[in-house]
């Protein structure tokens, strides 16, 4: 148990001040450098952990702590861990998540929003923070006409701050473009990581399907959209570089296959991928376990298995190691090695969420596309 | 009025330029080079609105580009130099990186005092070696161009060195911004102002100091893809002499390792590493430092000193 706990309980059970007192005087959850303790204060029948760390139970039961209504647990974490939680209260049979009240940290995705948990040593990187010194880019709309598709859909782009028509600037497609800007603050980082001359000024186009779960997981008519409806507009209406060096793909779990689907179809229109948690599911022996949506990712990512050939120049692919899909993104790396594609492969001490995607785009981003601070000094 | 420099930091975000402009005095038109800007040359709007003064932007980027686009040899000629320049540049940094590291161990490790200093000292004569002779590469490189360069007959670069060196001449101060210092560089050269500029008042910051020193140093400690070593690019135009210039180091220089600033100040001894960061300022006039304000010069134990008036 934690030592400012134990401390609390020295005397016996504690008063309501000094319950009070020990609440509103630290930060919680407790974090030490290699462990973490949860805290909670309610009447309840039971309290869990619910947690997304892969290899780990998803729940594990708090201790209520004698003659209060605290509950606490303490797990394991090694330094610079990151993970998402809520609380299960099972109250009367009652079962109900409930975010972590202590814990003003939190992170959102299109469920909702979850309490997150920051090991030692973890520390948000200051690129993903606004910065009243970058030079902010602007967010257009654009409309196409998809007959792949049948009907209308909408893209966003972004582009930089000075952008200029008389220019040419490479381009990134984002997969779940509008979900990487709320969650991820991408506009943020692309406006940070652009002031600091990192990467080159650049356009991005981001997109969103109404239907991911379908078109994201090896669907053609994906591929065909970007290939050859999204791209050729985008070459129509923006300035942009003529070279596959200097188009990208980016997206994270069913974004990460659509984008690696769309480069099988289109080998080396797009030089750079970026990939992130890409759900990459394979059965080597017998049938995948996964459901039904993935039997066409399964089918796919199988077929590259068996015929791998090169997709683009450079792929960065990342991965939370508290995510089951680390399994395939390992096995995924020698193989696209082996085609002589050059592969920089990050995984981090967090798991399949928003923020860890974040986290990591200042790594994928530089090495895609490196900018010239080395050249530059304004 | 003898020549004089003015050496400014980044110019955001808070721009003093206009206070090096009343330091200098003005007498006659002002002409800025933002070569270094490459795309964007020329679009010296805010630069007007904080000096309040009329400022013709040279554009020498651009008037490069036409000249390479109307003289196929000469372009031919500048891409082969390009070329040669970028491959002596991946030699240099095949042998600076272990050198370097060699040096790094050295300074790091613990012994007899007395032994390790001669063998520190002895390592970072090497990295110093090594960029003198990366240098020497350079500038003969640059030797060769400009002797095969003479031999060619080009009439619309010299009609247009000729008008460019016509505004110099006529301007009674001269502005060099920042940007790629690499490409301003090559333009400075390429309409051959090193001479001219030497006896004019100018006020460069950033890339636009660099160009002006003996020996251009780029350098980043905090780069995304992991620890890169400073390397020496080239020679300057060898107006300011003995100082290293590094502008943003407040940013770009690794503060917290006494260590590895001992070491990049020590490597390029005898001259000495002056930072330039937002608000910085030193002024030099016939060769003499005659003022300095919040520019620091890093020390030979990795410490940061005011810049010091003489």
């Amino acid at each position: 148990m934690n030592a400012l706990i134990e401390k609390l309980f020295r005397d016996g059970p504690p008063q309501a001040a000094e319950i009070e007192a020990f609440i509103n005087g630290n930060t919680f959850p407790l974090v030490e450098p290699d462990h973490v303790t949860f805290v909670f204060r309610s009447l309840a029948d039971e309290v869990l952990l619910r947690r997304w760390i892969s290899g780990l139970s998803t729940s594990q039961p708090m201790q209520s702590l004698e003659g209060t209504d605290l509950w606490a647990l303490t797990m394991d974490l090694p330094r610079k861990s990151r993970f998402e939680y809520k609380f299960e209260i099972v109250h009367n049979g009652a079962r109900e998540l409930q975010l972590d009240g202590l814990n003003k940290v939190q992170a959102n995705d299109p469920f909702g929003a979850n309490s997150v948990c920051q090991g030692y040593g973890y520390k948000r990187p200051d690129w993903t923070l606004h910065d009243p010194e970058s030079r902010t880019g602007s967010l257009a709309e654009l409309a196409i006409d998809s007959q792949v598709f049948e009907g209308r859909r909408d893209v966003q782009v972004y582009l930089p701050a000075r952008f200029k028509r008389s220019r040419n600037y490479p381009l990134l497609i984002v997969h779940d473009g509008p979900d990487y800007l709320h969650y991820a603050d991408l506009k943020t980082v692309l406006d940070n990581l652009i002031h600091r001359l990192e990467i080159p000024a650049m356009c991005v186009a981001l997109t969103q399907s109404p239907d991911r779960l379908v078109e994201y997981t090896g669907d053609p008519r994906h591929a065909r959209f970007i290939g050859e409806e999204l791209l050729p507009l985008l070459t129509e209406k923006l300035p942009l570089i003529d070279r596959s060096n200097a188009r990208g793909l980016m997206g994270a779990s069913l974004g990460g296959v659509a984008c690696l689907h769309a480069a099988s179809v289109y080998p080396k229109l797009f030089g750079q991928l970026l990939l992130q948690s890409g759900s990459f599911a394979f059965s080597d022996l017998g049938q995948h376990q996964k459901g039904p949506i993935f039997d066409p990712v399964v089918r796919f990512v199988n077929g590259y298995r068996k015929k791998p050939f090169v997709l683009a120049d450079k792929i960065y692919m990342s991965c939370g190691i508290y995510e089951s899909l680390i399994y395939e993104n390992r096995s995924l790396v020698p193989l696209l090695q082996k085609q002589g594609m050059q592969i920089n492969f990050e995984e981090a001490r967090d798991a399949h969420n928003w923020e860890n995607w974040r986290d990591r785009l200042r790594n994928g981003l530089t090495w895609l596309f490196p900018g010239p601070l080395w050249m530059v000094y304004e | 009025m003898a020549a004089q420099q003015v050496l400014l930091g980044p110019q955001t975000p808070v721009a003093n330029v206009r206070r090096a402009v009343e330091a200098v005095g003005c007498e006659g038109p002002v002409v800025v080079i933002t070569a270094g800007w490459r795309d964007s040359e020329g679009e010296i709007d805010e630069l007007q609105d904080e000096l309040g003064i009329p400022v013709e932007d040279l554009m020498l980027y651009h008037r490069a580009e036409d000249i390479y686009l109307r003289e196929p040899k000469l372009r031919e000629l500048k891409s082969e130099r390009q070329d040669k320049l970028r491959e002596l540049q991946r030699l240099y940094r095949m042998r600076l990186k272990p050198t370097l590291s060699a040096a790094r161990d050295l300074c790091r490790t613990t012994g007899d005092p007395e032994l390790l200093r001669l063998e520190q000292n002895e390592a970072i004569l090497q990295v110093r070696e090594l960029d003198q002779h990366h240098l020497r590469r350079i500038v003969a490189c640059h030797q060769d161009y400009d002797a095969r360069r003479k031999s060619m007959e080009i009439p619309t670069a010299s009609a247009e060195h000729e008008r460019v060196h016509k505004q110099v001449k006529n301007a009674g101060l001269v502005l060099i911004a920042g940007g790629h210092v690499a490409v301003l560089l090559n333009r400075l050269r390429m309409f051959r102002l090193g001479g001219l500029l030497a006896q004019k008042t100018v006020i460069a910051w950033s890339a636009g100091a660099m160009a002006l020193s003996d020996r251009i140093v780029l350098f980043h400690h905090h780069a995304p893809q992991g620890k890169v070593d400073a390397e020496v690019l080239d020679a300057g135009l060898g107006i300011v002499n003995g100082k290293v210039l590094l502008p943003g180091a407040k940013q770009r220089l690794s503060w917290n390792s006494s260590k590895r600033l001992s070491l990049f100040s020590r490597r390029f001894a005898p001259a000495s590493c002056c930072t330039l960061d937002n608000g910085s300022m030193i002024h030099i006039r016939a060769g003499k430092q005659v003022k300095a304000s919040n520019s620091f010069v890093i020390t030979h134990d990795g410490r940061r000193l005011a810049l010091a008036a003489p």
